[in-house]
């Protein structure tokens, strides 16, 4: 048993990583194992020894090919998506598996400056000495590239596009030139970049296209099965619950087949038995949003309901997630309760209750 | 006895072919004996004609039952189609050895080619010939562990073109066909085929070269006693057939059309075949997409396109594929070309994998099924073509009126309007229809066009309208669609259009769209109810687009401009007339209600909008009497801009004045507006009044103006001015002057 809040992948699924690592097929330069078996390490299946490998991405294999062939190459990767589709954690757990070090890791606010990607100095040794290899503070990124390991970026549209910039001379000559002591770090073999972006938020910056040029996409989807989406959020909020010292909730799954049944036909276009198009909410009505009005929901009714979590208690988050555009989006939702869940016996409370409150 | 060699192969695979072609060339055959139907062995020459260009098909049907036509496509890079020209250049003897067509359309057990007893029924598609209802490779391919069979053929077979693996091939189907039951149908083939292998191995001195569907190569390869393969094929009935090439499209090579031997790439495979195994194929390949992207408006860079080549490579050697087929180029295109979006690959997709491509065949091959088809028709309905204008007045309770009704509205949907609709517009509830009937040389051109859509008036019908309906954009013009395909009874059609009616009917915002359909969805629905069409689902579309409408009608009557304004006021009587013909439930007519209730009231509404949608509701008695002139002097009240209340006006009143006649407490509501203006703005509103009253015919005037002054019974509530005799006189000679000057005018 550890005292850490929690541990890196590496760490975490030490033995997976090792029992994949035995397949001694030819990889990549810098590779600790070859690129079939991270996707293996991805998806779940079995190492050479047999043992289990657990999976860590529920989705599309196509998808995450096509994301561990991008880094076999000298291309960085981008993966872009809505909040909640696990864009992280597959950067986690490729940094894991390719690298074995998913530590190394820039997260970019509208704060970050060129000293946190490039490299930034020790004053006191700098004013003491001058300017010296000693003096230098690496970031996360210069290490990576001294020691031919992946560099994780997270969010790296919330820094600001000069900031963006920096990494052009990294990403097409592999070395981040040290001006002040005439030098310059030249990326090892293994090197590669991992970055992450929210395709659909607002206060991000562009990407330049110069360096949109220089990373592969990989768009992660929301989940494309409904039960696997319904497990997912049952499980989450249960957890989340917990940790907010909630009462713990009852049998919530039939309300969070509601929740998510709304939340996918508005974000589909169609009913789920595709019988009839709707229109869609601006909102983007992902999983980790259908987890916050289940929890909200489940808050407001310990704290202010009669225990059991229902429609009165969901009604007024799920309107808070789908009516992003007070005119648009109120249509979309007027017209969705009107054609569709008006005709639904068991969703009449949450037909009633989103009336009322529209 | 001369020797027999098997070559199986994939139909329409260009390794196939390559290795078809090496194989001959080392064989040099002196016959070339190809699966297809025996008794349409003399069109093969055709194919090295230089008018001749691929895409095209074998078509043939039964002279009695057009409508169950089979097709035998073609392509550039088929195996069949190269080993037929390689015969015809070396003067090898060419034939074809399955079961001859006119064996094929006898009544038999279901699951099999050219068979469509159900004659009322609409035949979908025409038949293709299909080899296999399952694809054997998908099962071995899973065994090798790939996903598709397809993939599994393309890496083994196709994409290196070693002429030993034949003998590869047929080991594996051999251990396939054990555990697979052959259908009677499939039996008969086979047996056919092994018995004119057997005839030509008799005859022939040089090799006999067999090419056919690597499926069939262990069965025709296996000993059989001849006489059990004829008793086979004994008592077969057969029909008497008519067949010849036509052209055919790339699209339709696809599996995605349903050819169930369809290639999941058209140009993929075509382009597999010219590129052949050149190095530079991929980059060929690299360059179409990223042409076609640029064509479609995305700014891509040649170092992209290297890109795409490098991860395609990458993805390959991580799936373990010899070379990147067109999923590892389309993803990698997708990663490097379109940030990972789908939506532009999409876009180009179609045309970059299916093309457009169309087969070309020469003009004298004599065949012209859909001219025949009519002919059929033409004795079936008793009507005869005539260049003169003749008149025909039909009675659709009547078999043969509505059948030949349906025959001239699908000939019209075929661009043969032989016969022309007469009466105002279309009398849609109606049981008549009138026509005037001319025939025109140039039909026939268009029907021999026509022959892409199919072998029937009916299918070719049915297909044209589904291709414009899925191409139609547009509510409106749909929704006529909609009635068109109901009066040509082509059900493919009508389910085509209700699909992408409701599809584009959800995604609309545009409330004028919705509005503007709806009155001839509810025409279409009447005439469908009138005919015992199924219109449950055409009556839930409109009940949803009502709903819609109705929703989005408050937001979209605020700030229109004049034009938009003026659409609007044309199209809610038209609304309201349909909604009262379609006999909605109580709760959508409750929703439309109030939908026009609120543009009355909210003071956002354009007024012209308001005006009309008052006026709606006052003839609907959704308001009552007292409600209405609150609402009326509430709208053209002082405070209120002159422009504003005079649309409001206009729109409450146009064609409605006779209101006035009747109702004395909207008159009094119009006396003080009017008497509230000075005397410019009256001048500047008088053309207003003008289009408002010229709705009136002179009585209807006349007894307005008796009731204004108290004459005729009627309570007055005017008097004339004091003094009005004098004003009168004096304002004559002005008035006269300018009734002369209109009257010299006109």
């Amino acid at each position: 048993m550890t005292d850490q809040m929690r541990r890196p992948a590496e760490v975490e699924w030490a033995s997976e990583i090792a029992a994949l690592r035995a397949d001694d097929g030819p990889r990549p330069e810098g590779w600790a194992m070859t690129p079939k078996a991270v996707v293996t390490y991805l998806l779940g299946g079995e190492a050479p020894d047999g043992s289990k490998i657990s999976p860590k991405y529920i989705g599309s294999r196509r998808l995450m090919e096509t994301a561990v062939a991008t880094l076999a190459t000298d291309r960085a990767l981008l993966l872009l998506g809505v909040p909640g589709t696990a864009k992280s954690w597959v950067s986690e757990h490729l940094a894991a598996a390719i690298a074995g070090d998913s530590t190394m890791v820039i997260q970019c606010t509208a704060g970050t400056d060129e000293n946190q990607i490039r490299y930034g100095w020790n004053y006191a040794q700098l004013l003491a000495h001058g300017p010296s290899q000693d003096a230098l503070v690496p970031t996360p990124l210069y290490r990576a590239m001294q020691t031919g390991r992946l560099c994780r970026l997270e969010e790296l549209t919330r820094m600001g596009s000069d900031v963006q910039d920096t990494l052009i001379t990294v990403l097409s000559e592999k070395m981040l030139p040290v001006p002040e002591l005439n030098s310059a770090v030249y990326a090892k073999r293994g090197f590669n970049v991992i970055a992450t972006a929210n395709n659909r938020d607002k206060g991000v910056n562009d990407l330049s296209a110069a360096l949109k040029r220089r990373f592969n996409v990989v768009v992660l989807p929301l989940p494309d099965d409904m039960d696997e989406e319904v497990r997912i959020i049952t499980k989450r909020v249960g957890e989340m619950a917990h940790s907010l010292d909630l009462p713990a909730p009852g049998d919530i799954s039939a309300e969070v087949q509601k929740v998510v049944t709304i939340f996918r036909e508005m974000r589909s276009g169609e009913t789920l038995d595709g019988k009839a198009k709707i229109k869609t909410s601006s909102g983007n009505l992902s999983t980790a949003e259908a987890i916050a009005v289940m929890v909200g929901g489940l808050s407001q009714a310990a704290w202010f309901g009669e225990g059991g979590v229902g429609a009165e208690d969901l009604a007024p988050s799920i309107l808070g997630a789908v009516i992003k555009d007070p005119v648009q989006d109120k249509v979309a939702l007027e017209e969705y309760l009107e054609t569709t869940l008006k005709k639904r016996r068991d969703f009449a409370g949450y037909y009633a209750t989103l009336n009322e409150l529209l | 006895m001369a020797e027999v060699a098997y070559l199986g192969v994939r139909h329409h695979g260009p390794g196939s072919a390559r290795r078809v072609l090496a194989r001959l060339n080392a064989l040099q055959p002196g016959s070339v004996l190809i699966e297809g139907p025996s008794d349409l062995s003399d069109l093969l020459p055709a194919l090295a004609r230089p008018e001749m260009k691929p895409p095209v098909a074998l078509l043939a049907y039964a002279e009695k039952t057009p409508e169950s036509a089979v097709f035998w496509p073609m392509a550039e890079y088929s195996p069949e189609y190269q080993a037929a020209l390689w015969a015809l250049e070396h003067g090898a003897a060419l034939r074809f050895i399955d079961l001859p067509v006119a064996q094929r359309f006898e009544p038999s057990p279901a699951g099999q080619e050219g068979d469509d007893p159900d004659a009322e029924a609409e035949p979908s598609a025409p038949v293709l010939a299909t080899p296999r209802t399952q694809d054997p490779f998908s099962i071995l391919g899973r065994l090798a562990g790939y996903e598709d069979g397809e993939s599994f053929w393309n890496d083994l077979f196709e994409t290196d073109g070693r002429a030993e693996s034949f003998e590869a091939i047929d080991s594996a189907i051999d251990a396939l066909r054990e555990s697979e039951e052959l259908t009677p149908f499939e039996a008969r083939r086979e047996a056919h085929m092994r018995l004119e292998i057997a005839k030509e191995a008799k005859a022939a001195r040089a090799p006999v070269a067999v090419i056919c569907g690597a499926w069939h190569v262990p069965a025709l390869r296996a000993k059989h006693a001849a006489k059990a393969d004829r008793d086979l094929l004994k008592g077969i009935k057969k029909e008497k057939i008519k067949a010849s090439w036509a052209p055919w499209t790339s699209p339709r090579l696809a599996q995605a059309s349903g050819y169930g031997a369809g290639v999941q790439a058209p140009k993929w495979y075509e382009h597999l075949w010219r590129a052949g195994d050149a190095g530079a194929a991929d980059a060929r390949w690299a360059v179409r997409i990223v042409r076609a992207m640029r064509d479609a408006g995305h700014v891509v860079s040649t170092a992209s396109a290297i890109e795409v080549i490098r991860l395609a490579h990458a993805l390959a050697a991580l799936r373990q594929r010899p070379r990147p087929g067109f999923e590892e180029l389309r993803e990698a295109s997708i990663a490097c070309l379109s940030f990972g979006e789908t939506l532009p690959w999409r876009e180009i997709e179609g045309d970059l994998l299916l093309g457009s491509d169309v087969g070309r065949t020469p003009d004298d091959l004599p065949l012209a099924p859909l001219l025949d088809d009519l002919a059929r028709e033409q004795k079936r309905t008793k009507l005869k073509p005539e260049a003169m204008d003749r008149e025909l007045s039909l009675d659709l309770r009547t078999q043969s009126g509505l059948a030949r009704s349906t025959l001239l509205h699908r000939l019209a949907a075929l661009n043969v309007p032989w016969g022309r609709p007469q009466g105002a517009g279309r009398s849609r509830g109606t049981f008549r229809e009138n026509w005037v009937l001319r025939w025109e040389p140039e039909f026939a051109v268009e029907l021999v066009e026509k022959l892409v859509y199919g072998v029937t008036i009916q299918s070719a019908a049915s297909a044209l309208l589904t291709e414009k309906i899925n191409s139609e954009t547009r509510l409106a013009p749909l929704s006529d669609l909609t009635f068109t395909a109901l009066t040509t009874q082509t059900p493919t059609a009508v389910s085509a259009a209700i699909a992408r009616m409701s599809d584009i009917a959800s995604r609309t915002d545009d409330c004028a769209a919705l509005l503007s359909a709806v009155p001839s969805l509810v025409e279409t629905i009447r005439y469908g109810q009138a005919r015992e069409v199924d219109t449950e689902t055409l009556t839930r579309i409109a009940t949803q687009m009502i709903t819609q409408a109705a929703i989005a009608l408050p937001y979209a009557a605020r700030g229109l401009d004049a034009e938009e304004a003026q659409r609007y006021f044309e199209m809610l009587p038209e609304a309201q007339r349909a909604m009262n013909l379609a006999e909605l439930d109580a709760d959508i007519a409750d929703v439309w209600r109030r939908a026009l209730e609120t543009v009355s009231e909210q003071d956002a509404s354009t007024p012209l909008v308001a005006g009309v949608a008052t006026r709606i509701c006052y003839e609907s008695d959704y308001l009552s009497d007292d409600m209405t002139a609150l609402r009326v002097t509430r709208a053209i009240s002082p405070g209120v801009a002159i422009s504003d209340a005079a649309g409001f006006f206009e729109g409450f009143f146009t064609g409605a004045g006779q209101r006035l006649i009747h109702d004395s407490a909207l008159r009094r509501v119009v006396d003080a507006w009017l008497c509230a203006l000075d005397e410019d703005e009256y001048i500047a509103h008088l053309p207003l009044m003008r289009r408002v009253f010229s709705g009136m015919d002179k009585n209807e005037r006349r007894e307005l103006l008796d009731r204004i002054m108290g004459r005729g019974g009627a309570a007055a509530q005017f008097e004339l001015a004091p003094n009005a005799d004098e004003a009168w006189a004096a304002r004559l000679p002005g008035l006269l002057r300018i009734l002369n000057k209109e009257a010299a005018d006109a």
